[in-house]
């Protein structure tokens, strides 16, 4: 790659040709200053406080519109750039509430920070400031389903209108009137309807757009943990960062405060959607399983007695005896959602081919549901179609899985075999939110009922038809709950961090299965998913550097706040080089050097 | 020597505007006829030898403009001719496009051919309904005897015209803005570089052009870059077309060469100054230049001598003001259009020119500070310079040059808590729009 070669403040900077000098100085750690440049979305030169000197040049120029060329001198402290700079943030401010304290963007927003290291200490302005739809918070407007608008903290900076013009490919957001009367605006009011409309509060430098999800909910500073993981709502597998409340035990609410993109560019560049920003609350809501349970006393009245919460070591030994029943071969079979973890699915293989032997693949299947996203045909962020994020995984490991990504799973021939009562128990497991992830299983549900099946074992997190119909019921844990990989459908494979605690006494799957397993004298020689997954590195081709993938664990948020936007995380990596560095957080298999996965401590089961 | 006009010798004549008219008293389509003999090269080549600077307010060399025009590409080019024309003080293309539309017409039609362009727009500004009725008639006269269209005379060249009017907005005359505007979105400006000469509307290769330049080219071509030249001074050639308003006993259009001083304009052709009061102040060049003071009169109109003395010909459009006319009313008046007009794309100018508004609203109340002195001073120069498009410094100017030459008039209303020219004297309010 060609590179070119500049001096910015006496330093001299090497670059990749192409680069633009504002570019250039973040690469290299010299703090400019920037709100209309956003890395994903195009250049607009309109915001003017990313000005520098440049040598040769008569004007100050706007960094982020300027490319690097070899030999150019740029500085970023001379005394005209400082002075035209303060001119700039005094502008900016002229017209702005100022109001941090209600503002929802406040303590991670780049208006406060830029303003208070390159702004005049004080403003001159003395005349009423312009006022949009309100003062305060009541000028926030509704913004379409998922967002918020406040214009009168508006600076203008057009990102939100480049990125549905760009990213979104439906314009929807465009500025009406002209000079000081300008306002953000969408057709008649009606708001923004996008499926990645969420993308937007990150986009917006200030507190202007913001998500009705997050709105009030809580400020930076109470946010003292933020981990890097990865969504797995879908095959896509963005990268994400989940950010945690601080909150004691008996308050109410959820720790899981929020979800943000964090930039990979093979994967998701810059964003995230919708679902998989807001679609959360049921990790830490009513209807989670928190103990296992079974029914009454074991025998033919099974049945009909109800559903009671018990312990692990109580249920254990009668889940041993009741799938010993059950028989081998054809009779017994396992549903495994594709929202299962590739260590999940690894022991899952090995515990099937204990029991069933010859039959075990065959005797195995997943499922997952697709539905296809309406999105603009000129999208740059598409949606896949497929609701699970280990469609591959699986089919990796050798289990069937037809067409793949490319639509919904077949299970017609398993719901067959149920109902003519060939298939006698049915082993369930589907770690994946409220309505699960298996598509329409009212069937099997149905088949319980009327006894063509006579046992039913779920592994879910969350309260369902199919918990209500089972025999067992297992609780395991959601995505943010366990270290664990999943293999997108470009076939990365790609960390999932454990973030929070599952609730109560649910396991980690691979636990449950591994619990299983060793109830029925199968040797499953796994003390913790890191021994998983360094056996799957070992068994599988294309996985040995999952055991080196990193698994992140709650970065305390004094860091994070100095990252003001979220989806600028990247920025903070280059800007704020004297805080201690978490480099290679957004990195996920590129030759990290490896590190032991932490032991998580369970709780023990007899 | 008297100076015999060529732009606008007819303009008074009832049928002026018409084709036969155009044919018989001009030598209409002479010039696009000849043109179409010449390699486009050679084209560039005399219209550079004239020294022919741009009528629309910036004077670059049309000829440079156009050899800058990328050759190399597959993709079209294009024309655009800014007859977008509202600077304040600034009313000359209207003249040509309504009285004498041909010489445009024809203008576009051989600028196309030397620069390889098939489509010129004229991008008229959005209160001339009239002149766009006129215009359009008069394309559709051209093409129907051949001027314009396919194979124009025989020569295999083909060139169409349309004429594309805006929504009106001063900004959409920046070259930039008013290739976003024909491209259907908001008339704001695009960062420079790269120059529309390279990628212009739709991206291609366009040459942008003020309404008078482009009526310049067919004299051009039919009388020789060496007539052109000799007309006016070294580099300031051709003739020039000067819009003279304010307190003239005439004002108006007026043809001359740029050889004639500021003073001849106003006291000769514009009948000097009414009730033969002193001229306090002009501004030479639309609104967005420095003022020029009395002793400087005596300057030639021409480009090089009005930056001389301090000043810019801009737009040639001379606004003439007598003693009565107090220069901070002046400078609010002018900032009243500025905020108005500012697209609001960027920063400085957006805030800055609604801010300075309120400070000269102030301060021409008689309810200013000393401070709000310091404050003009201090926002101008945080806007000049530092804005994406030229507007930012024209928005500015009408202040930093009142507060320059004129600071004791601010004093004044700072001191005094009112203007302190007789009130008999003084010019009427504008009347402001609500904010
Ligand atoms: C704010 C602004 C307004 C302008 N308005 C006009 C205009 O109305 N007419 C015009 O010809 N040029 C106008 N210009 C100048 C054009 O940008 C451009 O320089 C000119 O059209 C080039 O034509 P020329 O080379 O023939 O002069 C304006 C420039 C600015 C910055
Ligand atoms: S709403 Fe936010 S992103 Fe959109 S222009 Fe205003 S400040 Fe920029
Ligand atoms: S696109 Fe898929 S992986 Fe990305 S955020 Fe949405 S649901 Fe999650
Ligand atoms: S200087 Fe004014 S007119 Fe020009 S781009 Fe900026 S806001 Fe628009
Ligand atoms: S970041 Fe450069 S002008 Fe806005």
């Amino acid at each position: 790659m060609d590179s070119v070669t500049l001096t910015i403040d006496g330093r001299p900077v090497t670059v990749a040709k192409g680069k633009t000098v504002l570019q250039a100085a973040i690469e290299s750690g010299i703090s400019v200053p920037y709100y209309c440049y956003h890395p994903g979305i195009s250049i607009d030169g309109s915001c003017r406080v990313c000005v520098v000197k440049i040598e040769k040049m008569p004007k100050l120029q706007t960094s982020c519109s300027t490319l690097c060329a070899d030999g150019m001198v740029v500085s970023t402290r001379d005394r005209d750039v400082v002075e035209a700079r303060a001119g700039v943030f005094e502008f900016l401010l002229i017209n702005h509430p100022l109001d941090c304290p209600v503002c929802d963007k406040g303590g991670e927003c780049p208006l406060q920070d830029f303003s208070y290291t390159f702004g005049p200490a004080e403003s001159r302005m003395d005349f009423p400031r312009r006022v949009f739809d309100g003062e305060g918070v009541k000028a926030d407007v509704d913004f379409g389903p998922t967002l918020m608008l406040n214009r009168n903290r508006c600076i203008l900076c057009t990102r939100c209108v480049r990125f549905m013009k760009e990213i979104d490919g439906d314009a929807q957001i465009g500025i009406v009137d002209r000079g000081y009367g300008s306002e953000i605006a969408t057709f008649q009011e009606q708001g923004v309807h996008s499926l990645i409309s969420g993308n937007l509060m990150d986009v917006c430098p200030v507190g202007a757009i913001l998500t009705k999800d997050y709105r009030f909910k809580s400020r930076p500073w109470d946010n003292p943990g933020v981990v890097d993981t990865i969504c797995t709502l879908c095959s896509k597998g963005c990268n994400t960062s989940a950010w945690l409340k601080a909150k004691p035990e008996w308050a109410r609410g959820s720790r899981l405060i929020r979800m943000t993109p964090r930039y990979n560019p093979d994967v998701n560049g810059y964003w995230m959607c919708d679902i998989g920003r807001f679609n959360y609350h049921w990790i830490e809501g009513e209807n989670r399983l928190r103990r296992p349970m079974m029914r009454g006393s074991a025998g033919s009245a099974a049945q009909a007695a109800p559903l009671e919460a018990s312990a692990w070591h109580d249920v254990q030994p009668r889940l041993r005896d009741r799938l010993q029943e059950a028989g081998s071969g054809g009779a017994f079979h396992f549903l495994a959602s594709a929202h299962a973890s590739m260590e999940e699915l690894f022991v899952l293989k090995q515990l099937a081919e204990a029991l069933l032997g010859g039959d075990a693949m065959k005797s195995v299947s997943i499922g997952w549901e697709a539905t296809e996203k309406p999105q603009p045909a000129t999208t740059k962020f598409k949606v896949p179609v497929t609701d699970a994020p280990n469609v591959n995984g699986a089919r990796d490991l050798g289990f069937a899985v037809g067409r793949g990504n490319e639509g919904p799973a077949d299970l017609s021939g398993l719901r067959k075999a149920v109902e003519a009562g060939t298939v006698k128990a049915l082993y369930v497991i589907d770690p994946a939110g409220p309505k699960g992830s298996l598509g329409d299983i009212s069937w099997i549900a149905a088949a319980r009922r009327s006894g063509a099946l006579s046992l039913l074992v779920v592994q879910a997190v969350v309260t369902s038809e199919l918990t209500e119909a089972a025999d067992f019921v297992l609780p395991g844990s959601a995505w943010v709950e366990k270290d664990a990989i999943y293999t997108n459908d470009q076939g990365r494979v790609q960390a999932a961090s454990r973030a929070i605690a599952p609730p109560g006494e649910a396991l980690e799957d691979w636990q449950i299965l591994v619990n299983v397993g060793r109830s029925l004298g199968v040797a499953l020689p796994y003390e913790s998913s890191g021994d998983v997954r360094r056996a799957l590195a070992a068994a599988m081709t294309g996985y040995s550097e999952a055991e080196r993938l990193a698994f992140m664990r709650p970065v305390p948020a004094s860091t994070w706040m100095q990252a003001s936007n979220p989806s600028e995380r990247w920025k903070w990596d280059f800007l704020f080089q004297d805080l201690p560095p978490t480099k290679g957080h957004n990195v996920q298999m590129e030759g990290l050097p490896a590190q032991a996965t932490p032991f998580i401590p369970l709780k023990p089961v007899q | 020597m008297a100076y015999e006009p060529v732009l606008t010798k007819f303009v008074n004549e009832p049928n002026s505007y018409t084709l036969d008219f155009y044919l018989k008293h001009q030598r209409g389509y002479e010039g696009l006829r000849k043109a179409l003999t010449l390699q486009p090269n050679d084209l560039i080549e005399q219209v550079k030898a004239s020294g022919l600077r741009g009528r629309g307010g910036a004077g670059f060399p049309t000829g440079m403009k156009w050899q800058f025009v990328l050759k190399d590409t597959p993709k079209p080019k294009y024309i655009c001719c800014n007859a977008d024309e509202s600077e304040p003080g600034t009313f000359k293309d209207h003249v040509l496009m309504e009285r004498n539309p041909h010489l445009l017409i024809e203008g576009c039609a051989i600028s196309c051919y030397a620069i390889g362009a098939k489509v010129a727009y004229i991008y008229i500004r959005g209160e001339f309904f009239h002149v766009q009725e006129i215009l359009e008639a008069e394309i559709d006269k051209a093409y129907k005897a051949g001027y314009l269209g396919k194979n124009i005379l025989g020569s295999g060249f083909d060139c169409d015209v349309y004429v594309h009017r805006g929504a009106g907005a001063y900004e959409a005359g920046e070259e930039t803005a008013l290739i976003e505007s024909l491209e259907g979105k908001r008339a704001q400006p695009r960062i420079k570089p790269p120059f529309p000469a390279v990628a212009g509307l739709y991206q291609c290769p366009t040459a942008v052009n003020n309404v008078e330049t482009l009526c310049n080219v067919p004299l051009i071509v039919m009388n020789g870059a060496e007539w052109f030249s000799s007309i006016g001074p070294e580099k300031n050639g051709g003739p020039k077309l000067f819009c003279i308003s304010g307190h003239v006993k005439r004002p108006g259009v007026y043809e001359a060469s740029m050889h004639t001083t500021l003073r001849e304009l106003i006291y000769e052709q514009a009948g000097g100054m009414i009730d033969e009061r002193p001229l306090k102040a002009v501004i030479p060049g639309g609104s967005s230049v420095p003022i020029l003071l009395p002793e400087q009169l005596d300057t030639p109109a021409s480009f090089d001598h009005i930056q001389k003395a301090g000043s810019l010909l801009g737009s040639a459009g001379l606004i003439v003001m007598n003693d009565s006319v107090c220069m901070v009313w002046l400078a609010m008046n002018l900032l009243h259009f500025y905020r108005h007009e500012s697209c609001g794309k960027c920063t400085p100018c957006r805030e800055g020119s609604d801010w300075l508004f309120k400070l000269l609203r102030r301060v021409e109340a008689g309810e200013g500070q000393p401070k709000d002195l310091d404050l003009l001073f201090g926002v101008s120069n945080n806007i000049v310079g530092k804005t994406l498009c030229a507007f930012g410094d024209a928005a500015a100017t009408p202040v930093l040059t009142t507060m320059k030459l004129f600071r004791h008039e601010y004093e004044a209303h700072v001191r005094e808590g009112r203007c302190t020219l007789p009130a008999s004297w003084r010019a009427e309010h504008p009347i402001f729009a609500a904010h």
